[in-house]
C-alpha cells in the first residue's frame, strides 16, 4: 500500500475497452502523464476517492498481450511483475463485454501472474443491445476474482469497483479460479476453448463473424482507394480550417498578454539587466512558445474526437499504401499534415504510430513540412525575388511547400534504408466500432497534451531562451552618435510641445540602439566569425546574423532584418518591402539580390530553425542524439541546397 | 473406398469478400514472429472463424465482433479453409 489507507491499482486491458474513459471517470482532471524511469512510454497516474476509499490509479497503455515485443506490452508486463519502481497493490482488468472471447484470453495471461485482481466489465450496455446478457457472478466464479459491471460514460459501478479494488489490494488475495486458466498462450485452440467455456457458462456464446450493414458501408467508403483519400483530405481540411479559425483569436490574445507582460516588467522595474532578462529573455522566450498553446489544445481535442469515432483507423488504412512508398506507415500522414500548422503538435501526434522505426522516421521528417512560422519569411523573400510579378511570387510560395514535402518524404525514404533500415511493420490494426465520441475524454486528452507542452516550455525552452537572450544582449554597447543626436532633437521637440515628432524621433533612436546593440553583441561576433561559412549562399554579415538569431524561431529572421535596415516588420506593408529592397550591405551593394533571395528561401524551407522542435524531438524520440542528428541533417541539406540555388540563379 | 477430399486451403486474400473461413492450425507459421504474435493476440488465432469484408491492398477481416485491417502482404500468408455458408 502506498499510504496508510491508499492502495495503488493498475488498469490493464486491450485497446478500445473503455479503459481510459473509466480512468477519467475515476480520477477526473487530477490525473497527470508520467513515465516510469528509463521508459518513454507514457502512462497516466491519478487519485481516486470514491465509496469511502482512496486509490492511486495507474492507467497503463492499452495492449493486446503482455508477451508482445512492443514498448507498451513490455511496460505493462514490467509494471505488473514489479520490475518498475511503482509496484501496484492490485490490478483492475478491464474486459469489453462485446468482445469476451479475445478479452478472456488476455485475462488468462494476466491472472496466471497471481496478482490480486478485480475485473471491470465494460460495454455491457452495448452487449445488451446486441442481445448478450452476461452473468458477472459466473465469470467471477470461473476466474476466481470479483467482477464488477462498470462504465466510465454513465458512472455505473464506479464506487463498487473502487471498493472492490481497495479491498482486494488490502487483503492481497490472489485469484482463486473455479475454471483455472490454461497454461496455453492466448490465441491457441486450448486457450480459445477455455474462453468459450467461461463465456458459455456466463450466458454468452461465441458469435459468428456477423455483418453490420452500416459499418460495412462506411468501411467501404472510408477505405476506398480514391474515395477514402478524398474523404481524408476533406476531413483534414475541415479540421485544420477549424483549428486556424478557432485558434487565431486566443493566439492573438496570448501574444498580446505576453507583450503586455513584457511592457509591464519594463515599466515596473528600473531599466537594466534584470528588467531586460525578465521581459526579453523569460517573458519573451516563453511567450514565443506558449502562443501556440491554443493550436495544440484544439488539435488534440479534435483529433481525440475523431479517433473516438473510429474514423482515424480507417484513414490510416487507406493511406498506408501511398505512405509505404516512402518507408512510412499510413498513420504517419496525420503528423506530417499537422506539421504544416506547427511541427510541435505534429511530432506529438506521432504517438499514434506503433512501430518505433516508423515513428522515428516520421519525427525526423516532420519539421521539413512548411509550418506557419515560415510564412512571413516566405512572403518577404518571394516578394523580394519577384517584385511586381505576383503570380511568380505565388508560384515560388507554393514551390516552397512542395520542396518541404519532397525533402521530408525523401528524408524518411533515406532513413528507412540506412540508420532506420529494417522491414517496416506491415499494417495490422484493429478497426474499432463506429461510435459517438466522448467530449469528456477529448477534453481530458487535450488538457493532458497541453500540460506536457507547457511543462516543456517552462523548463528546457526557458533555459535556452535565456542563453539566447544573453548572447544577443551582451556585452552592452554604447549608443551611437546618431542615436544620441536623435534623442537630443527628440528632447527639444518635447520642450517645444511637439509630442508626435518627439515620439517619432525616440522610436528612431530606439531602433538605432537596437541595431547598434545587435552589431556589438556576442551573437553578432558569432555572426562575424560564422559569415565565411555562409559566403557560398551569398550572405553578408547582416544576413548571417539574421539567420543565426532566427535559430530560436524562424520568424525572428524578418524582425532582425527589419531592425538592421530600419524598416518595420510587417511584410504586408509596401513600405517595409521598399525599405528591404533598397537596403545595402557594408560595401554599398544591394543586401538582397535574386540569387541571395533564392538561396535564403531554399535555406529556410529546409533548415531546422526552431528550438522548441529540437527540444520536443529529443523528448519524443527518446534522446538528444536524434535531435542533434535532425539538426545536423537539416542544416547540412539546407546549406548545400541553398548554395546550389545561389549558384544557379547567379549564373 | 477413396479418401475423403482434403479441405481446401487457400490464402486469405483469395477468399471472396463476404465469405467465411476457418484459420488453419499452423496457418500463421509463414509470418514473421512479430506479426504472428500480434494477430494471435488480436484474436486471429488457430481454428477461429473469420469473414473477409474487403479485399485490396489492405484487407478488412472480421473475427468474432472485431474488425481487423491487415496489409495484403500479411493476409496473403494466412492460410484458411473456406466455410460453405449453406452449412
Amino acid at each position: 500500500m502506498s499510504g496508510p489507507d491508499t492502495a495503488t491499482i493498475a488498469l490493464v486491458g486491450n485497446p478500445n475497452t473503455g479503459k481510459t474513459t473509466l480512468f477519467n471517470a475515476l480520477c477526473g482532471t487530477r490525473a497527470r502523464t508520467a513515465n516510469f524511469p528509463g521508459s518513454t512510454v507514457d502512462h497516466h497516474v491519478g487519485q481516486c476517492a470514491l465509496g469511502g476509499v482512496a486509490l492511486e490509479v495507474i492507467d497503463l497503455p492499452g495492449i493486446y498481450s503482455l508477451a508482445l515485443d512492443l514498448p507498451e506490452s513490455v511496460l505493462c508486463a514490467d509494471c505488473i511483475d514489479g520490475r518498475l519502481g511503482t509496484v501496484p497493490d492490485a490490478v483492475v482488468l478491464v474486459l469489453d463485454a462485446t468482445n469476451m472471447l479475445r478479452n478472456l484470453q488476455f485475462a488468462s495471461a494476466v491472472l496466471r501472474r497471481g496478482m490480486p485482481c478485480v475485473v471491470a466489465l465494460t460495454m455491457t450496455d452495448a452487449a445488451r443491445s446486441a442481445g448478450l446478457v452476461l452473468d458477472a457472478a459466473s465469470i467471477a466464479r470461473d476466474l476466481g476474482v470479483p467482477v464488477i459491471e462498470a462504465s466510465g460514460r454513465t458512472g455505473l459501478g464506479l464506487a463498487a469497483l473502487a471498493a472492490a479494488a481497495h479491498d482486494i489490494a488490502e487483503r492481497q488475495a490472489p485469484p482463486m479460479p473455479a475454471a483455472p486458466c490454461p497454461a496455453a498462450a492466448p490465441g491457441t485452440a486450448a486457450c480459445a476453448d477455455w474462453a468459450a467455456g467461461v463465456l458459455e457458462r456466463a450466458g454468452g456464446r461465441a458469435t459468428r463473424a456477423g455483418t453490420d450493414a452500416l459499418t460495412e458501408r462506411l468501411d467501404r467508403a472510408f477505405t476506398h482507394p480514391v474515395g477514402g483519400i478524398a474523404a481524408f483530405v476533406v476531413t483534414m481540411g475541415l479540421l485544420f480550417t477549424s483549428i486556424f479559425w478557432l485558434a487565431s483569436h486566443p493566439m492573438d490574445a496570448l501574444d498580446a498578454v505576453f507583450g503586455w507582460l513584457g511592457a509591464v516588467v519594463h515599466d515596473t522595474l528600473p531599466p537594466g539587466l534584470l528588467a531586460d532578462l525578465i521581459a526579453d529573455g523569460i517573458v519573451g522566450g516563453i511567450g514565443a512558445t506558449v502562443v501556440f498553446l491554443p493550436q495544440i489544445a484544439l488539435l488534440f481535442f479534435l483529433l481525440a474526437l475523431l479517433e473516438d469515432t473510429g474514423y482515424l483507423a480507417r484513414a490510416a488504412l487507406s493511406l498506408d499504401r501511398t505512405m509505404r512508398r516512402f518507408g512510412l506507415p499510413g498513420q504517419a500522414f496525420l503528423p506530417l499534415l499537422s506539421s504544416h500548422a506547427c511541427a510541435l503538435p505534429g511530432i506529438m501526434s506521432t504517438r499514434l504510430i506503433p512501430g518505433r522505426r516508423d515513428r522515428l522516421a516520421t519525427i525526423l521528417s516532420a519539421p521539413f513540412m512548411s509550418c506557419t512560422a515560415r510564412i512571413p519569411v516566405y512572403v518577404l523573400l518571394c516578394g523580394l525575388l519577384f517584385a511586381g510579378e505576383p503570380w511568380k511570387a505565388g508560384l515560388a510560395f507554393v514551390g516552397c511547400y512542395a520542396l518541404g514535402i519532397v525533402a521530408g518524404l525523401g528524408t524518411a525514404w533515406l532513413l528507412r534504408r540506412t540508420i532506420l533500415a529494417g522491414e517496416g511493420r506491415a499494417m495490422v490494426m484493429e478497426l474499432p466500432p463506429y461510435r459517438r465520441p466522448s467530449v469528456r475524454t477529448a477534453v481530458h486528452v487535450s488538457i493532458d497534451r497541453s500540460r506536457v507542452f507547457l511543462r516543456n516550455a517552462a523548463t528546457v525552452i526557458l533555459s535556452i531562451s535565456v542563453v539566447m537572450w544573453w548572447l544577443s544582449a551582451f556585452p552592452k554597447v554604447e549608443p551611437s552618435r546618431e542615436s544620441v543626436a536623435l534623442r537630443e532633437v527628440a528632447a527639444a521637440a518635447t520642450a517645444a510641445g511637439d509630442e508626435a515628432r518627439a515620439a517619432e524621433l525616440a522610436a528612431a533612436a530606439d531602433a538605432d540602439d537596437a541595431r547598434t546593440q545587435a552589431r556589438g553583441s556576442f551573437a553578432a561576433r558569432l555572426g562575424d566569425a560564422v559569415q565565411p561559412a555562409f559566403e557560398p549562399l551569398g550572405l553578408d554579415r547582416q544576413l548571417t546574423m539574421a539567420v543565426l538569431t532566427s535559430f530560436l524561431a524562424r520568424e525572428v529572421f524578418v524582425n532582425t532584418v527589419a531592425i538592421q535596415v530600419q524598416a518595420g516588420d510587417d511584410v504586408a506593408d509596401p513600405g517595409t518591402m521598399d525599405s528591404m529592397r533598397s537596403a545595402t550591405r557594408d560595401d554599398g551593394s544591394p543586401l538582397f539580390t535574386p540569387a541571395t533571395c533564392a538561396a535564403l528561401l531554399v535555406f529556410y524551407v529546409l533548415a531546422m530553425q526552431c528550438l522548441p522542435t529540437l527540444v520536443l524531438t529529443a523528448r519524443e524520440a527518446g534522446g538528444w542524439r536524434w535531435a542533434l542528428l535532425q539538426l545536423a541533417w537539416m542544416s547540412a541539406l539546407a546549406w548545400i541546397a541553398g548554395a546550389i540555388a545561389f549558384r544557379m540563379v547567379a549564373a | 473406398m477413396t479418401d475423403p477430399t482434403p479441405p481446401i486451403r487457400i490464402p486469405l486474400t483469395q477468399l471472396a469478400p463476404g465469405r467465411r473461413a476457418t484459420v488453419e492450425c499452423s496457418a500463421l507459421d509463414a509470418l514473421p514472429d512479430g506479426d504472428r504474435c500480434l494477430l494471435t493476440a488480436m484474436g486471429l488465432g488457430e481454428r477461429c472463424e473469420v469473414r473477409l469484408c474487403r479485399r485490396g491492398h489492405a484487407c478488412i477481416v472480421q473475427v468474432d465482433t472485431t474488425r481487423l485491417g491487415i496489409d495484403e502482404r500479411v493476409a496473403a500468408q494466412i492460410m484458411v479453409t473456406p466455410i460453405d455458408d449453406a452449412t
